[in-house]
């Protein structure tokens, strides 16, 4: 995964007509057939997750990332965490390590929180005393306490997530990528999630957000991309990101509700 | 190589893991892995040397055990790698580590045990048969080129389960025969005089080398010849690269399909 324009800073993406199809059937398995052939047979067209995208994003950049749903956000955050590869074009990212941090994402459940600390570093790459110099760090942020040490398959689904996030928001990665997780947890969780994924930041993380929560984009990232059928359809700053993104789902953006509360106070509206 | 130097760690945790899981909540856990050869070992001496009695081989029940406990290791680990990937298929739409990690992992898991299971074997064919000799230096050395040799296998196994499902049914079909083909409850002098029959089965069935490589040493105290060394060693290496080739082919689509 190099890119034609040389070493990259650490943290900084680039993608570079950048495209991706999903093909979407029941059976993900193929056949020999169609091995042999190179090619897939029947069933729905293939869903265009990324269509010669071509994005650079800064190190230390906060981007969000918005989109209906099956826009291709989560394909997206796939193809920069280097977990799905392209169909043509590349993409290449600075540094050592991209952390990737989704709803749902697998522990082993029949092993202890602690024991899925150290699998979680070790497969990004990090060693024993690597991973060993931030466990008490992660296991203070998830506020487990003594659960910790027991099966992850007895946690409820908000210790789930919080010890996901913990592990992630602490493995000092160059670059974050966030899909739509912050959207559970309480809010004091919430809060501190927030909280320190601006310390990452402000220590040179790169972030890139997938969420359907315009306040926690707004809140979060200074820029916006919005994703429709493959293609980047807006890319700014993240006021007027919404904006777009709002009137694209139809629902009122915050300057129409002003707008139409105005138009009432000025008695113009039936 | 860099890559697989950085990733030692996880390596090291999917072996702990699975071997955690193995033995979890079985009483007796690894004496399973003696119990199950003994059995079998019980049964076909049964067969073959009261029953039938074609096999002509003195302290028969060890002739059979080193080869069973051969045979057990090379078929578990390629029937336990064929599903492997998608087993994990959560930690390979996590990260991007490499993916060989967790097949390699499982033969390992495999070799574990059927080294703990061959030095009790070897103990006692040595004492018994008093077979000890300077041959059993080269042990290792086939050990090591059987390992190789299933981790090549299991590389291609589980990387065809993960993109065609019938892998591992057809792998458990061709097992049954494949069994009774390979020279464990017999020698392949004892079934045919024919020159070319006797070639398949010592050279075409590369499984063979390995089995009567190993019981040469333990139950026979003689070292295997040069040409049955070199095909061990030629074999784990052509299963390896090919294993790898194909694994790394196949690979880029893992998080899809899994």
């Amino acid at each position: 995964m190099t890119g034609a324009a040389g070493p990259l800073a650490a943290g900084e993406i680039v993608l570079d007509h950048a495209s991706r199809a999903f093909s979407v059937r029941a059976d993900r398995g193929g056949t020999l057939k169609e091995l042999l052939l190179g090619k897939r047979s029947g069933g729905p067209a293939p869903i265009q997750a990324l269509a010669d995208v071509t994005l650079r994003i800064a190190p230390g950049q906060t981007v969000g990332i918005g989109g209906r749903n099956g826009a291709g956000k989560s394909s997206t955050l796939k193809v920069l965490a280097g977990i799905v590869p392209l169909d043509s074009g590349t993409v290449a990212y600075g540094g050592q390590l991209v952390s990737l941090l989704e709803l749902g994402a697998g522990f082993g459940r029949d092993f202890s929180g602690r024991e899925n600390i150290l699998l979680g570093g070790a497969l990004h790459g990090l060693d024993k005393a690597q991973i060993e110099a931030k466990l008490q760090d992660i296991v203070a942020f998830s506020e487990l306490g003594d659960f910790i040490d027991v099966p992850v398959k007895t946690y409820s689904s908000g210790m789930y997530v919080r010890l996901g996030f913990a592990i992630a928001a602490h493995l000092d990665a160059d670059v974050l990528l966030i899909d739509e997780v912050l959207a559970v947890g309480d809010e004091a969780f919430q809060r501190k999630c927030e909280a320190r994924i601006a310390a990452q930041v402000g220590a040179g993380a790169t972030l890139v957000l997938v969420s359907h929560d315009a306040a926690l984009v707004e809140r979060t990232c200074e820029r916006v991309v919005v994703l429709d059928a493959g293609h980047v359809v807006f890319d700014g700053p993240s006021a007027a990101g919404m904006e777009y993104y709002h009137r694209q789902m139809g629902t009122p953006t915050a300057s129409d509700v002003l707008a139409s509360a105005s138009h009432r106070a000025a008695g113009l509206t039936p | 190589m860099a890559e697989l130097k950085r990733y030692r760690y996880l390596f090291e945790q999917m072996v702990r893991r699975e071997l955690r899981q193995k033995y979890q909540g079985s009483a007796l856990g690894v004496a399973w892995y003696i119990v199950n050869p003994l059995v079998l070992m019980g049964a076909y001496y049964l067969m073959f040397g009261v029953i039938f009695r074609f096999a002509d081989h003195a302290d028969y029940p060890l002739f059979l055990m080193v080869g069973l406990v051969v045979w057990i290791f090379f078929s578990q680990a390629l029937v336990s790698c064929a599903p492997s990937l998608l087993d994990q298929g959560a930690l390979i739409r996590k990260a991007p580590f490499p993916r060989e990690t967790i097949p390699a992992a499982v033969v390992t898991v495999q070799m574990v045990t059927f080294l703990v299971v061959l030095g009790l074997v070897a103990v006692v064919t040595l004492a018994i048969r008093g077979t000890a000799s300077p041959a059993i230096l080269l042990l290792p050395v086939l050990l090591g080129a059987l390992y190789a040799f299933a981790l090549g296998l299991g590389l291609i196994v589980s990387i065809l389960h993960a993109h065609f499902r019938d892998v591992a049914p057809i792998l458990s079909a061709a097992l049954l025969p494949w069994f009774f083909l390979s020279p464990i409850f017999f020698a392949p002098a004892d079934i045919t005089d024919r020159a070319a029959a006797r070639f398949a089965m010592e050279w075409i069935n590369p499984i063979a080398p390995f089995i009567e490589g190993i019981r040469r040493i333990l139950y026979d105290g003689h070292a295997p010849s040069l040409t049955a060394l070199a095909y061990i060693v030629v074999a784990a290496t052509l299963a390896l690269v090919a294993g790898r080739a194909l694994f790394h082919r196949l690979q880029d689509e893992l998080a899809v399909i899994v």
